[in-house]
């Protein structure tokens, strides 16, 4: 018995090791190897000295960057946004009627489509002349032409409309399949006891949800403070400072300016915001009395 | 009659919500078959007056796109097959074998998903440097070569493996590898099928990692290639739209003809 589970133990290691040596090389060791950058002035201009916290006093001094994670927290506010239009999106695409599949197909198509063409395609749709600008003055909503992406008082809130726009789709999915989990007996005895549609989604609906709701805000809380690709490819930061998050912002340390120590040191800063984050929000749903993950 | 009344609501609201999540692809399409004249119009020229292929015979004669569609499939190939080969074998015997450090591994594993690094990339610059792969397809894929979503995505499949099968081929003297290869994977295809569908959605968008690892951009896959084009010819609107619908189509459909099993990796991916 003894030699056999060691002979197992001995087949599983080698199983798991191609695997483990690359998480290794390109999972852990960014996250170790992060940290004694982050204490240096690693540049490749420059030779490298240990400069102790150096690097988070300064990045505490650093307007652009307390800018940078002020702009990420407010991107996190298009999460609860997400969150009720694509449970909305959900409900609607349950229903058992002919050719709701197709519908389910075509609101996943942003989903797959690359950050690169959807960008693209948002930045013409939004331009001066473009095709959103037209309706809305035709409707008699705006009375002028509005530079959305050039405007800073209207960029960031741009860009989180187009991140909510591609990410709808995803999060749809995740609660249709929490939907299609719901025992439908249950909706029978709420609708015998009376229950209108509405309180059969506050009643039976949102409380059977609960822990896909959880798993689908901790995953759009991260993805909203890391978001990059859409600001990068749109605005780069711009106009000024009014779209800089702090991923962008550490792009533009780290791989613009080839100033590794710092960029590692304020990475570190935001990671460990994020992981605070999201301890945060699994704390207000244990609150609730749901223990499911 | 009142079933009658719902279900026109629910139409109405589904075809509303298709023109918000289509309309803009939809348009994308209008756009690149405008002649060059009419897509500069004021009022924005919405529907095509009449329907030319001008842009795509064009952008297709001026962008070499044999070879970004080659650079794409070349680099999407590479990581999909890293995928599966490495998240097969390291998920298996988590599913299906006991042995000391099993709950370790699963610690480390799950403690990846709550550590974000925002470090990441530059120390994988870093890493791919000092192994000389930088401007080359291995440089692009190796950071991404295997993911813990998918190795959780595998291990699920594997849980649903009946032990039987193991023993039996154990009783017939096969050994671990012979039983891996042989008896479960032929099993688990469908789980195959659903993380190599991510992983070709994953690696044809990817633009960014490869722009920071290849200096040369004849080597840029599509995605990459599109930033570059945007570039240089954003006055050439017509230009741009057909060379997007040219990146954009292939995964499109490759999504329309695989749905079935992709949605239900994505929606098995939470149960795990």
């Amino acid at each position: 018995m003894y030699k056999a589970i060691r002979s197992e133990s001995f087949a599983a290691w080698a199983f798991m090791a191609p695997g483990l040596l690359f998480l290794a090389v390109f999972t852990f060791w960014p996250i170790i190897y992060g940290i004694p950058l982050s204490l240096t002035d690693y540049s490749v201009i420059t030779e490298t000295h240990f400069v102790g916290l150096d690097n988070f006093t300064r990045a505490f001094q650093d307007h652009n960057f307390l800018i940078s994670l002020w702009n990420s927290l407010v991107y996190v506010l298009v999460v609860p946004v997400i969150q009720i239009i694509s449970i909305l999106m959900a409900i609607l695409v349950n229903s058992r009627i002919p050719g709701v599949k197709m519908f389910r197909a075509a609101y996943y198509i942003p989903v797959v489509t690359s950050m690169v063409a959807v960008a693209l395609i948002w930045s013409w749709l939004l331009g001066n002349n473009g095709v959103v600008n037209y309706l809305l003055l035709k409707v008699g909503i705006l009375s002028e032409q509005v530079s959305w992406l050039s405007t800073s008082s209207t960029a960031l809130y741009v860009l989180m409309f187009i991140t909510m726009w591609k990410g709808l789709g995803y999060y749809m999915m995740l609660y249709l399949a929490g939907l299609q989990g719901i025992p439908a007996d249950l909706y029978e005895a709420a609708r015998v006891d009376g229950a209108g549609p509405l309180r059969l989604i506050i009643h039976v609906t949102l409380p059977l949800l609960r822990p896909h709701i959880l798993f689908c805000t901790v995953i759009s809380v991260m993805g909203a403070v890391r978001v990059f690709d859409e600001v990068y490819i749109l605005t780069k930061g711009g106009p000024g400072t009014s779209t800089l998050t702090s991923s962008v912002y550490i792009f533009q340390k780290g791989l613009e300016q080839f100033n590794f120590g710092y960029a590692s040191a304020l990475g570190l800063i935001v990671s460990v915001m994020v992981a605070a984050l999201s301890v945060l929000v699994f704390r207000l749903n244990r609150r609730g009395g749901v223990n499911t993950y | 009659m009142k079933k009658a009344l719902r279900h026109l609501i629910i139409y109405v609201l589904l075809i509303l919500l298709a023109l918000f999540m289509m309309g803009p692809f939809l348009w994308l399409l209008s756009v690149s078959l405008m002649p060059g004249r009419n897509v500069f119009a004021n009022p924005p020229a919405i529907l095509p007056t009449f329907i030319s292929f001008d842009n795509y015979v064009q952008v297709w004669e001026f962008m070499d796109f044999p070879r970004y569609i080659i650079n794409t499939v070349v680099i999407t190939l590479l990581g999909v097959v890293f995928n599966i080969f490495l998240s097969c074998l390291t998920a298996y015997p988590l599913a299906t074998f006991r042995f000391r450090g099993r709950n370790l591994v699963f610690t480390l594993l799950i403690s990846t998903m709550i550590i974000p690094s925002a470090t990441a990339m530059i120390v994988h610059y870093l890493t791919i440097q000092a192994f000389h792969l930088g401007n080359t397809f291995l440089g692009v894929v190796l950071p991404a070569a295997v993911s813990v979503f998918n190795i959780f995505l595998m291990r699920q499949t594997f849980l649903g493996i009946p032990t039987d099968i193991r023993d039996s081929g154990k009783m017939d003297g096969a050994s671990e590898f012979r039983i891996f290869v042989q008896l479960v994977m032929p099993l688990v295809k469908p789980g195959v099928a659903v993380i190599g569908l991510l992983e070709v959605m994953a690696f044809w968008n990817n633009f960014l990692w490869p722009i920071v690892v290849l200096d040369d951009p004849q080597k840029y896959p599509l995605a990459a290639a599109l930033t570059y084009l945007n570039g240089q010819f954003s006055y050439n609107f017509g230009w741009i739209a057909a060379g997007t619908m040219i990146s954009v189509l292939p995964i499109i459909i490759v999504f329309l003809f695989t749905q079935k099993y992709y949605m239900e990796g994505i929606a098995g991916a939470i149960k795990g």
